[in-house]
C-alpha cells in the first residue's frame, strides 16, 4: 500500500490532526435491496475483489434514506458514506430514486457547506446486474477517502468524554 | 408602517360579532419601544394591540398552542408569516375556516438596532399571500394578489419573483474548506441546546421531535457541540424546502447563532438545481422534497 509510506496523511477539514500508522477509513455503505443489495451480491458471487472497508446497510429503497442515517454515520464511527440505489426508472417502488435524489444533493451540499469535504459523501446508481461497477464504485469511494484522511468532525465520542 | 388603530379596530370588530374566540397580536413589552406577541381573549383588552415595524415575530407560531388550537383565532400575517400560514395550512395544521387572518404588506420590520433586517432588505413577497383583510398598499412591485397566492397575471412567485444568493452565502462558499469548517465549529459549539429555534419554528409543528426520542437520536439531550451538530443540522433538513426565511429562529436564539445559513444554503442549493424557491407562495405547493422532475441533476452520482 503506498498511503502508508506517505510521510504523513492529515485530515483534510483539519490539517493539525494525523492519520495513525496504517490508518484505514471505515465507509457506511447503505443500498437498496432490489438493485444495489443485489449488485454486491453479484460482486461477491462472481469473486470480484472489493476493499473490505465497506460496512453495508439494506434498505428497502434509496428514498428510504433520511439524511439523518448519513449524519448519524458521519457522527459515529464512519470517514465516509456511500448510498447506493436504483438506476432513474428502475425503481421497485416506481418513483423512490426520484425523491431519494434531490434530498440527497441537498443534504451533500449542506455537509459540505458546513465543512465536510464533498468526496465524505458519496452516492451511486448500481443495478442488480452490475457486479463489476458495484466493485469499481467501492474501489474510488474508498481511494477518496483513503486521501482525506480520518474523520475528525463532530464525533460523539470525541466530545462525550469531556 | 403604522396599522395599531385599524388591528385594534377589526379586532374589536370581530370580537363584536363573535367571529372569533382569541386574537393573536402585537403589544409593547413595557420597558421600551420592543413588542411581544399577545392572545388576546378579552375584548376590552383590545387597545393593547399594536402594530408598527417593530412587530417582528412571526405570530403563526402561536397556531401551534392549546390557546388557539380548536378555536377562532384572528391573527396578523406579514408577508413572511403568510407564507408559514400557507403552508401550515397545507399540511392540515389549522383549519382556514378557523382563521380570520389580516394580512399586512409589510414593508419591512427592524431590529433592536433599529436597522432594517437582513430578510426584509432580500424580501420578494412583502405582501401577505393568505388574508381576509389585506392592510396598506398591495404589491410593492404593482402585481396586486388576490389572496390565492397568485398575482393578477396568474403567474406564482416563483416566475413573478427572481432570485439572489444570500449574501452570507456568497461570502461563505468562496472560503476554503478549513476555513468554513473552523467557522461552523465555532457556531456549534455556541449552541446551548435550549431548542428555542425549534420552538419558534411555525413549521416546527411535530408533537415529539424526533431529535428529543431516546432512543432513535444519539444524543438524548446532551449538552455537547457534536449534539448541537446533530440537533441543527436535523432541524435544517426537516425545513429544507419549507423555510419561508421569517427569521424567528434567529430572533429567539439566546446565543445569536447564524441559523439562516443553514436553511439559505438549502435554499440557494434548492433553487439553482430544482428552480424552485418561496414555499408556502403558492397554496398546496408543499415544498421541493415531495415532488421531483425526471430532469433533476444526476451528475453527482456516480
Amino acid at each position: 500500500m503506498e498511503t502508508e509510506v506517505k510521510d504523513q496523511l492529515v485530515s483534510i477539514e483539519k490539517p493539525e490532526l494525523v492519520a495513525p500508522p496504517n490508518w484505514e477509513p471505515v465507509i457506511m455503505g447503505i443500498l437498496c435491496n432490489w438493485c444495489s443489495y443485489a449488485g454486491s451480491d453479484l460482486t461477491g458471487t462472481s469473486r470480484i475483489q472489493y476493499p473490505p472497508n465497506i460496512r453495508i446497510i439494506r434498505v428497502p429503497c434509496s428514498s428510504r434514506v433520511d439524511p439523518w442515517f448519513l449524519i448519524k454515520s458521519l457522527q459515529t464511527t464512519a470517514d465516509g458514506v456511500l448510498v447506493s440505489g436504483c438506476h432513474p426508472g428502475d425503481c421497485h417502488y416506481i418513483t423512490g430514486n426520484y425523491f431519494a435524489r434531490r434530498r440527497f444533493l441537498v443534504t451533500k451540499k449542506l455537509l459540505n457547506f458546513v465543512g465536510f469535504h464533498e468526496n465524505r459523501i458519496q452516492f451511486s446508481w448500481v443495478s442488480a446486474a452490475e457486479g463489476p461497477k458495484f466493485a469499481k464504485v467501492v474501489n474510488k469511494v474508498t481511494e477518496d477517502i483513503k486521501k482525506l484522511g480520518p474523520l475528525h468532525l463532530y464525533k460523539k465520542e470525541n466530545f462525550d468524554k469531556k | 408602517m403604522n396599522y395599531t388603530k385599524q388591528i385594534q379596530d377589526i379586532a374589536a370588530k370581530l370580537f363584536a360579532e363573535g367571529k372569533i374566540d382569541v386574537f393573536v397580536g402585537y403589544r409593547l413589552n413595557g420597558f421600551d419601544d420592543n413588542q411581544v406577541p399577545v392572545l388576546i381573549t378579552d375584548p376590552q383588552d383590545v387597545c393593547k394591540l399594536v402594530f408598527t415595524d417593530k412587530s417582528v415575530f412571526n405570530l403563526v407560531n402561536y397556531l401551534k398552542t392549546d390557546h388557539t388550537r380548536r378555536k377562532r383565532v384572528g391573527l396578523v400575517v406579514k408577508g413572511c408569516d403568510s407564507r408559514s400560514l400557507n403552508l401550515m395550512l397545507t399540511e392540515s395544521q389549522v383549519k382556514r375556516e378557523n382563521l380570520y387572518v389580516v394580512g399586512i404588506c409589510c414593508e419591512g420590520v427592524v431590529d433592536d438596532a433599529g436597522q432594517k433586517m437582513q430578510n426584509c432588505t432580500e424580501c420578494v413577497v412583502p405582501d401577505a399571500v393568505v388574508y381576509d383583510e389585506l392592510l396598506g398598499t398591495s404589491g410593492r412591485d404593482g402585481s396586486g394578489r388576490d389572496g390565492s397566492g397568485r398575482d393578477g397575471s396568474g403567474r406564482d412567485g416563483s416566475q413573478t419573483h427572481p432570485y439572489t444568493v444570500n449574501v452570507d452565502i456568497a461570502a461563505l462558499a468562496e472560503k476554503p474548506l478549513t476555513e468554513r469548517t473552523a467557522y461552523f465549529e465555532e457556531v456549534f459549539e455556541n449552541c446551548i441546546r435550549c431548542n428555542a429555534c425549534r420552538h419558534s419554528c411555525p413549521l416546527c409543528y411535530c408533537a415529539k421531535c424526533c431529535i428529543d426520542q431516546e432512543t432513535a437520536t444519539l444524543y438524548n439531550g446532551a449538552n455537547t457541540t457534536s449534539a448541537a451538530f446533530h440537533a441543527l443540522m436535523t432541524w435544517s433538513l426537516h425545513l429544507a424546502g419549507r423555510c419561508v426565511d421569517c427569521r424567528n429562529c434567529e430572533k429567539a436564539c439566546p446565543s445569536h447563532l447564524p441559523l439562516h445559513l443553514l436553511h439559505k444554503q438549502n435554499e440557494s442549493v434548492i433553487y439553482e438545481n430544482f428552480q424552485e424557491h418561496l414555499a408556502g407562495v403558492i397554496p398546496d405547493d408543499r415544498g421541493a422534497f415531495y415532488k421531483y422532475s425526471l430532469k433533476d441533476p444526476d451528475d453527482f452520482i456516480m
